[in-house]
């Protein structure tokens, strides 16, 4: 290493940290509301826009073999409108909805036996397509999407994800109070308007991510096969016949259940006035029944003690995952794992882009990420793409090599070093967006249980040792812990 | 009157009883917000090069784009892929001064990111980094900029990583649909075209350095730069580096001239897929079009506006035949780009979604959109407009790519008027302009044997075209 290489070095270990965790630790402000609400503000003033985050600590991984797929399904009918918004008479759409919620129900009960009520089933879907029918009278499509565009609001959208969903628009910094009113309303009096046509979307929303996707549906297989037990094995969205057979009481329930606002955190980010920021949250959401958090998972997924393996047959060129069990955060060796990955795969000095790809070119792509969640232990896994003549076999086995590398060989100070610096400024590029930052703070606050995990993030990085790497490599990195999955066509000469 | 009074306190009560519930978020008066376009003014450099700058003193970040002409309209069509290979020579495979690991060695020292990407009619240089670092940064530019190695073996495992994702380019049944979309579109015409095997073959060294020669000069290049830093002294930084490399004669762009595609047929790709990839697609606009801004919010009252527009609401709210749908004009910076539609839809609802697009086609040909259709439109472009400045780099770059690609003067300034201004009978004629069933390419992929009718129906001619080829391990 050069002098002023170590110079650099020197200057980015004394001085990154302040910049990056402490700067953030003064400009977040914080409000936890009598009915445990927590809210986010970061006061941000240079465009008088803002972004808005809501985020509920409830993901699939809070399913049961009775509503696999719900907490999505929800999360497209709070799309649906309000009471107020998306009708033109609630009280008279009411009866109607109903109506439509009865036979659906009766429809999706005699669907377990076709056969035996064919023709009820026939009378059942006349029925409800004309009840929907009829219900369109009262309807305002799509309401709080088109007042939100109105108002010059991007991004309406949102996510479910294994261990949370968020709600999210940005609009200009004037609608402030517009956000408000429209999201209390939708915690409180969302209607789940055109349930059984939304059922439809989701299955189309399915087909197109996984079962016409090669790599969702690797990755789909990898979670099913990695997880015996823990529900991270399940799909967000559900498999097609949990999706098919979601009923509204069930969505229901679910919502009221898990959205509430102990469950709850908000952040605000952009050209805001903290004081008046938490005085609006106050009045629209400050009254709403607290409710109870998410409780704990019971479910504990037995420790791994062999070598998982499938092979998926699609209409695509090969393709391979290979996957390890290990802690989530806050353990040591989440953090650790963070170093690791780095390390191994990212950026194209990493270990296994310059092994697999640059050097042996064996694999076209690569790449390492931790999934599916961060709420409970997790997997870190390697992706790569083979590149033809080679097979996912000589990919897997060069990974093997420098995930016995790590383990036989201590990591130096300049490329672990190099890694940190990486992870920081990453960090810094992170707060460059308003949604970003917002979306940052709700995840560590949901998943972490506290934002500062992000303040204190980088002083527990630098406290560790190429040793505790070495270990940590030893201790995971066995074929006992591993999970593979390979996709390529049916005799494709893999 | 104590009668009256008691009984105009019960009905007050009832007023308020009643009246609560109809609370509405659009009743909320909001106040007024303060914005305008923001002004960057361009410097030269002595040799050319024109710099955009915007300081912003948040983070200790800096980030910095650089803007040639080039990219795949000039690829030859026996070299298809020449730009691509071309910026992916420039990132990896080394300087004169710096090989092709140390390159990547010192940018990753620095924790910095640079890509460099081609598209149609720019190639594109982005750097992201901690502005302490700018000084080790701009040495770096300049010499991937000015005297970029091309090490032969680098070059062959760029070559082999294009070859790849050819082979790969069936993997995804959208990718199938949108490369025959743009072929069909197109035609023989480099923007119709894809890399194939033979095309990134084709491409020899020498290519890439007569490319190379032939785009990167002073006079062409524009930079735009963010972030923390002191413009004086960046410009001197800059100056420094670059002021020795020397203009050429600048020569005019020349641009091939549309030629005839596969107009107003239906493609079949047969996959063996549970749903289909639906797409149709014609010539659309480009940037000097007089109606750009009509054609725009006809778009958005059609496909573009998400929640908000006729496809979204009627093939996927109503009745459930697809997650996405939607269409779009992207607007050519210099030839007309494409007017695309898309949508997935399980095989048994195939005919019906791709109907329904086209319906909802003909009916905003045919018939004016509603008031407040229109109304919602160009609120929510006009209400959104401030966000294209909501990030420094955004506002800079901005600034820099309207000039380069020479967007009519006051194009900012003036957007929000000429959209509010747009009328009933300028959305129709619009629609009428761009939308002609009889010019539009269907490309459908997907299970035929399960479509739920004949394709026959459609009143298209039909095309089957070969199953993309399995390629043997």
């Amino acid at each position: 290493m050069n002098v002023n290489a170590l110079r650099l070095l020197l200057f980015l270990f004394l001085c990154l940290p302040n910049i990056a965790a402490a700067g953030l630790a003064e400009r977040v402000q914080e409000h936890r509301f009598a009915n445990g609400l927590t809210l986010l503000v970061v006061e941000r003033h240079d465009s008088p826009t803002l972004a808005a985050y809501i985020t509920l600590r409830v993901g699939s991984v809070d399913e049961t073999s009775e509503n696999r797929g719900v907490a999505h399904l929800l999360e497209h009918m709070l799309f649906k409108g309000t009471k107020t918004l998306g009708t033109k008479d609630y009280r008279r759409e009411k009866p109607l909805l109903e109506a439509i919620e009865a036979a659906g129900a009766e429809y999706d009960r005699l669907r377990l036996a076709p056969q035996l009520n064919a023709s009820r089933i026939a009378e059942l879907e006349i029925q409800l397509k004309e009840l929907q029918e009829q219900r369109r009278q009262f309807d305002v499509p799509q309401e709080v999407a088109e007042l939100y565009a109105k108002n010059g609001g991007v991004g309406y959208n949102a996510f479910t994800s294994k261990d949370l969903t968020s709600y999210v628009i940005e609009l200009p910094a004037n609608k402030l109070e517009l956000w408000a009113a429209i999201e209390s309303d939708r915690m409180r009096h969302s209607i789940f308007r055109d349930f059984y046509t939304e059922r439809q979307v989701v299955m189309e929303e399915r087909r197109r991510s996984y079962d016409t996707n090669p790599d969702g549906l690797l990755y789909e297989n990898l979670l099913a096969t990695a997880f015996t037990l823990h529900p991270y094995r399940h799909p967000i969205i559900g498999w097609m016949s949990d999706i098919d057979h979601l009923s509204l009481e069930k969505t229901r329930a679910f919502h009221d259940r898990y959205y509430v606002p102990a469950n709850t955190v908000i952040a605000l980010v952009g050209d805001i006035d903290f004081v008046a920021a938490r005085e609006m949250v106050e009045r629209y959401f400050g009254k709403i029944p607290g409710g109870m958090p998410t409780p704990p998972i019971v479910a504990g997924e037995p420790e791994q003690r062999g070598e998982k393996r499938v092979a998926i047959s699609f209409d695509a060129e090969p393709r391979v995952m290979i996957a390890y069990h290990k802690p989530t955060l806050p353990s040591r060796d989440d953090y650790i794992f963070d170093l690791i990955n780095g390390l191994l795969g990212d950026g194209r000095t990493s270990r296994l882009y310059q092994t697999l790809v640059v050097k042996e070119q064996l694999a076209a792509t690569l790449s390492t990420f931790t999934a599916p969640g961060s709420r409970f232990d997790n997997l870190f896994v390697i992706k790569a793409t083979p590149r033809a003549p080679h097979t996912s076999l000589e990919v897997e086995a060069a990974v093997y090599r420098e995930l016995k590398r790590l383990a036989d060989e201590e990591v130096g100070a300049a490329e672990l070093e190099r890694v940190r610096n990486r992870l920081r400024v990453d960090f810094l590029r992170n707060l460059q967006k308003n949604s970003a930052l917002a979306h940052m703070l709700t995840y560590y606050q949901t998943v972490a249980g506290d934002w500062r995990y992000l303040v204190r993030y980088d002083e527990e990085l630098a406290s560790i040792t190429p040793a505790e790497i070495q270990t940590a490599a030893h201790r995971y990195f066995t074929s006992e812990n591993r999970t593979v999955i390979t996709l390529a066509r049916t005799g494709g000469g893999e | 009157m104590k009668k009256i009074l008691y009984l105009l306190c019960v009905l007050s009560v009832l007023l308020v009883g009643c009246s609560a519930p109809s609370f509405r978020p659009d009743q909320i008066s909001t106040p007024p917000l303060h914005f305008a376009v923001p002004q960057i003014e361009p410097i030269i450099l002595t040799n050319g090069i024109r710099v955009y700058f915007k300081e912003n003193h948040e983070l200790p970040l800096l980030q910095l784009t650089v803007l040639a002409p080039g990219g795949a309209i000039d690829d030859p069509v026996e070299k298809v892929g020449l730009a691509s290979l071309l910026v992916r020579g420039m990132r990896t495979a080394g300087t004169a001064s710096r090989s092709a690991d140390q390159v990547d060695t010192d940018l990753e020292q620095l924790a910095a990111d640079l890509s460099i990407t081609a598209d149609t009619y720019a190639l594109t240089l982005d750097l992201s980094l901690l502005a302490s670092d700018f000084a080790h940064g701009l040495d770096l530019l300049q010499e991937v900029l000015r005297a970029p190695a091309f090490e032969p073996e680098r070059i062959e495992l760029a070559r082999k990583q294009m070859l790849e994702a050819v082979r790969r380019q069936n993997d995804h049944p959208q990718s199938i649909a949108s490369r025959e979309l743009l072929k069909a579109i197109y035609g023989d015409h480099p923007l119709g075209r894809t890399p194939t095997e033979a095309t990134v073959q084709a491409i020899s060294r020498e290519d890439l350095l007569a490319a190379y020669q032939s785009t990167f000069s002073p006079e062409k290049l524009w930079i735009a730069v963010s972030g923390d830093f002191n413009r004086t002294q960046l410009r001197a930084e800059l100056e420094a580096r670059f002021a020795s490399w020397a203009a050429q004669e600048s020569k005019p762009r020349i641009l091939p001239p549309l030629v005839a595609g596969n107009d107003g047929v239906a493609l079949i790709v047969q996959k063996e897929l549970p749903q289909s990839v639906v797409m149709l697609g014609q010539v659309g606009v480009d940037k000097n079009a007089p109606d750009l801004h009509a054609v725009r919010v006809m778009n958005f009252i059609l496909g573009g506006g998400g929640f908000n527009s006729r496809m979204m609401k009627e093939i996927r709210e109503e009745r459930g035949l697809a997650y996405s749908v939607y269409s779009y004009f992207q607007v050519g910076r210099l030839l007309p780009g494409p007017f695309i539609a898309q949508c997935e839809t399980k095989s048994s609802t195939t005919i019906e979604a791709l109907e329904l697009m086209l319906a909802a086609m003909r009916t905003i040909r045919e018939e004016p959109v509603r008031p407040e259709e229109l109304q919602v439109a160009k609120e929510s472009l006009n209400n959104s407009f401030v966000f294209s400045f909501a990030e420094p780099h955004e506002v800079v770059t901005q600034a820099m790519r309207l000039d380069f690609y020479d967007y009519p003067a006051g194009y900012l300034e003036s957007y929000r008027a000429k959209n509010a201004a747009l009328s009933l009978t300028d959305i129709q004629q619009a629609a009428r302009d761009y939308l002609q069933s009889e010019r539009m390419s269907i490309v459908l992929v997907g299970n035929e044997q399960e479509f739920e009718a004949p394709l026959s129906q459609l009143g298209f001619p039909l095309q089957r075209l070969a199953p993309p080829a399995k390629s043997a391990q």
